[in-house]
């Protein structure tokens, strides 16, 4: 025994110095100690306050941007639609209506501006034919959409409310002004007047823009009619595929390579590729649905199912990576307890380590979802480019496989554009964007709470 | 090991439950269990006795096949159930753990409420065709855990509430409500206070009337009290087995002279 008495008095060990030291007055050691501390501390807070700084900047600049898109101007045209114009049989088919091109109500329009104009007592240099510059292009197609779905207007006096142009509206939102318009065709200042006295008649005013979040896309001369709800139908559409494949597909796949698969080179070959292709670049993913499910499979382009296919193959990894480590969190003393009553490896599975799984295994699906659901560049390959948005699918199935586009190719799209109005769609766009993703986060936050971890 | 005194147990047993011949497992490249052979007698309990990892819940879970679950586990030898290997290849273990239950050394209660750890081994087994008599099941099973009077009335409260001895009495009343015929218990009565463990040694004599009862213990008063048959394990290797007076009284191996005295451990 050559240990020192381990039960012995501490006056047994003299050779050790013991300092007498007060625990009233720190020494040197914990002051050191604690100054690391402070400045760790300090660091902390630093980077905390440059992330939140930009968080703050960057959700600013998007609403700032973005909150222009959700307001709309809108103008009350009273037009007389002639008898003599549009149905001078007075058979009032709609099927002979729509004989007449948009182009028959031009006429009908600048009439009726003119009296606006008449009515507000301004005088103008401008001719008749330069009125309809105040209007959008598309006003003559949505007169007509209204006749045609009620021909007994036909040979009335109809209040409408239309769409200013696009300039008009950037005017009231202050985006243009009479020196940016200088050198613009579209609008001249002397409209300017004009739009100052409707908007003192209150025949001009400003509200919400519903047809923005309900809308489809416009062509590029129509930016005030343009709208990302069928964008947003797109988007839902591809995220019914995907949560429909990948979820099951995911979480099969991981309990098999986690609880069932033997240990051998082939699964941790398997492993190592899943999470390779969690780091894959999405257009690769793009390109692979381009050329296997459109020019192999033979699926329709544009079309919101191979969207889906293509960000299954994309939000799989992520659900399986997310699903193993849930798996692999439950502690094995719960198998074995289960286990241990007789029961099968499969009823252990299923009963007992799924049911703690789950939290985990919605988390990450939300969150790979909310990943799909921002994917731009795949998208693109595919042909679900954001002009394609521009009709409503025909039929609940019928959303799966005519052409669409998706959110944030949508904003892509509008962003390309060069009309500043597309440019406030875009920003607007992203808001909505980001609104889905808090609500998918939020969800998976709140999944998190409620099944909380409980053994 | 050549110089392995057994008792000449062969004259002893009248009646094998099961019979476990050479057994070796090894955990990768480690010899964890080495050459056990023993006979271990029904409506008896065997207690388990050595110090720390010397492979008492190694040989345990060879018994059930509960070693199959770990990857790095080899087992090699023969283990015979009423004559029959459990280890040939007809030989289902989910079968086989239904009718060899096992106690865990860690108390490890399914994060479900009392009565559902206690009446999953009945339903999945099909032991009970009415809710009815499975709440008789699931009473009497608490009833001889002795865990019937501080959970009767919190039945639906989640079993991962208990304390830690509760929820050993717990598992113990999950294992026995299948109906095994032999129980395995790793170190069952670990987290007890005297009145509980009194309670669950009087359980285990009961059911010796019915079972063959296997336990592991560290506590040699404990082994004396519930067990007939003793056997002392050091190393991987089985020391010494036999009647549990014998051990204590009259050990034959020094290994198992020093343990008992307190020496070794
Ligand atoms: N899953 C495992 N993987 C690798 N080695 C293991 C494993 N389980 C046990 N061992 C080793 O096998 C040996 C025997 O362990 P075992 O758990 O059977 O000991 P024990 O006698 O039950 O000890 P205790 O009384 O502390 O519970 C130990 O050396 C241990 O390290
Ligand atoms: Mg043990």
């Amino acid at each position: 025994m050559t240990d020192l008495p381990l039960n012995g008095a501490a006056g047994a060990i003299p050779d050790f110095p013991r300092p007498a030291r007060s625990i009233l007055e720190t020494d040197a050691r914990t002051r050191a100690r604690n100054r690391a501390e402070a400045r760790f501390r300090a660091y902390g807070l630093a980077a905390l306050l440059v992330g939140l700084f930009f968080l703050v900047l960057l959700l600013g600049s998007i609403l700032w941007n973005g909150m222009g898109a959700f307001m709309q101007t809108r103008m009350t045209l009273e037009v007389e639609l002639l008898e003599s114009e549009l149905d001078p049989e007075g058979t009032r088919d709609p099927a002979v209506l729509a004989e007449t091109s948009t182009f028959g109500y031009g006429d009908l329009i600048e009439a009726a501006l003119v009296r606006t104009v008449a009515a507000t007592g301004v005088q103008t240099g401008l001719e008749a034919g330069d009125l309809d510059d105040l209007l959008s292009s598309g006003t003559a197609a949505r007169i007509r959409d209204a006749v045609i779905a009620d021909p007994s207007l036909v040979g009335q006096t109809v209040t409408f409310d239309v769409l200013p142009s696009s300039r008009v509206d950037g005017y009231i939102k202050g985006r243009v002004t009479r020196e940016s318009l200088a050198n613009d065709k579209n609008l001249s200042p002397e409209h300017l007047d004009i739009v100052d006295a409707l908007v003192a008649q209150g025949t001009l005013d400003r509200g919400f823009n519903l047809s923005f979040i309900t809308g489809a896309d416009a062509s590029e001369k129509r930016p005030e009619e343009a709208g990302i709800g069928v964008a947003m139908i797109g988007s839902f559409y591809m995220m019914l595929v995907v949560l429909g494949l990948s979820l099951p597909i995911g979480v099969a796949a991981s309990i098999y390579l986690e609880e069932f698969a033997p240990k051998n080179r082939f699964t941790d070959l398997i492993e190592v590729n899943i999470a390779n292709l969690a780091a894959v670049p999405s257009i690769v993913y793009g390109i692979l649905g381009l050329a296997v499910f459109i020019q192999f499979a033979g699926l329709p382009q544009s079309a919101p199912l191979v969207g889906g296919l293509v960000l299954t193959l994309l939000t799989l990894p992520t659900i399986i990576i997310a699903t193993r480590a849930s798996l692999r969190a439950v502690p094995p003393s719960i198998r074995d307890a289960a286990l241990g009553v007789g029961a099968s490896k499969m009823q252990a599975v299923f009963h007992h380590v799924l049911p703690l799984a789950v939290p985990g295994i919605m988390t990450g699906t939300i969150i790979g979802m909310a990943h799909a659901l921002g994917e731009t560049a795949p998208l693109l390959l595919i042909g679900m480019v954001g002009f394609v948005a521009s009709n409503y699918p025909g039929g609940v199935l019928d959303g799966f496989t005519s052409p669409n586009s998706a959110m944030p190719a949508q904003i892509y799209e509008w962003a390309k554009r060069a009309d500043p109005a597309f440019y406030e769609r875009a920003w607007g766009g992203i808001i909505v964007l980001l609104v889905f993703l808090l609500v998918m986060n939020l969800m998976a936050v709140l999944v998190r709470r409620r099944f909380e971890r409980r053994w | 090991m050549n110089d392995m005194r057994l008792f000449e147990r062969a004259a002893t047993v009248d009646e094998v439950k099961i019979r476990a011949k050479d057994v070796n497992v090894h955990y990768g490249i480690a010899h964890a269990l080495k050459d056990v052979s023993v006979d271990i007698g029904d409506r008896l309990v065997t207690a388990f006795i050595g110090p720390s990892g010397c492979g008492k819940s190694t040989f345990l879970r060879c018994l059930n096949r509960m070693n199959d679950t770990i990857a790095a586990a080899r087992v090699t030898g023969a283990i015979e159930l009423d004559g029959q290997d459990i280890y040939d290849r007809r030989v289902d273990p989910v079968q086989l753990r239904a009718k060899v239950g096992m106690v865990f050394q860690k108390p490890n209660p399914f994060p479900k409420s009392i009565y559902e750890n206690v009446a999953y081994g009945p339903r999945i087994h099909g032991l009970a065709r009415t809710r009815a008599e499975l709440d008789e099941i699931v009473e009497k099973a608490l009833r001889r855990a002795a865990l019937w009077n501080e959970a009767k009335d919190r039945l639906q409260s989640p079993g991962t509430g208990l304390s830690g001895g509760q929820q050993q009495r717990l598992c113990i009343a999950r294992a026995i409500a299948t109906e095994p015929e032999v129980l395995l218990m790793d170190e069952p009565a670990s987290a007890l206070d005297p009145i509980a463990t009194a309670q669950i040694e009087e359980l285990i004599d009961e059911l010796r009337q019915t079972y063959s009862v296997v336990i592991v213990t560290h506590s040699m008063q404990q082994a004396a009290r519930v067990s007939q048959r003793t056997a002392f394990f050091h190393l991987g290797h089985l020391v010494e087995y036999g009647e549990t007076g014998d051990i204590f009284t009259n050990p034959r191996d020094p290994r198992t002279e020093s343990y008992i005295s307190g020496r070794i451990g």
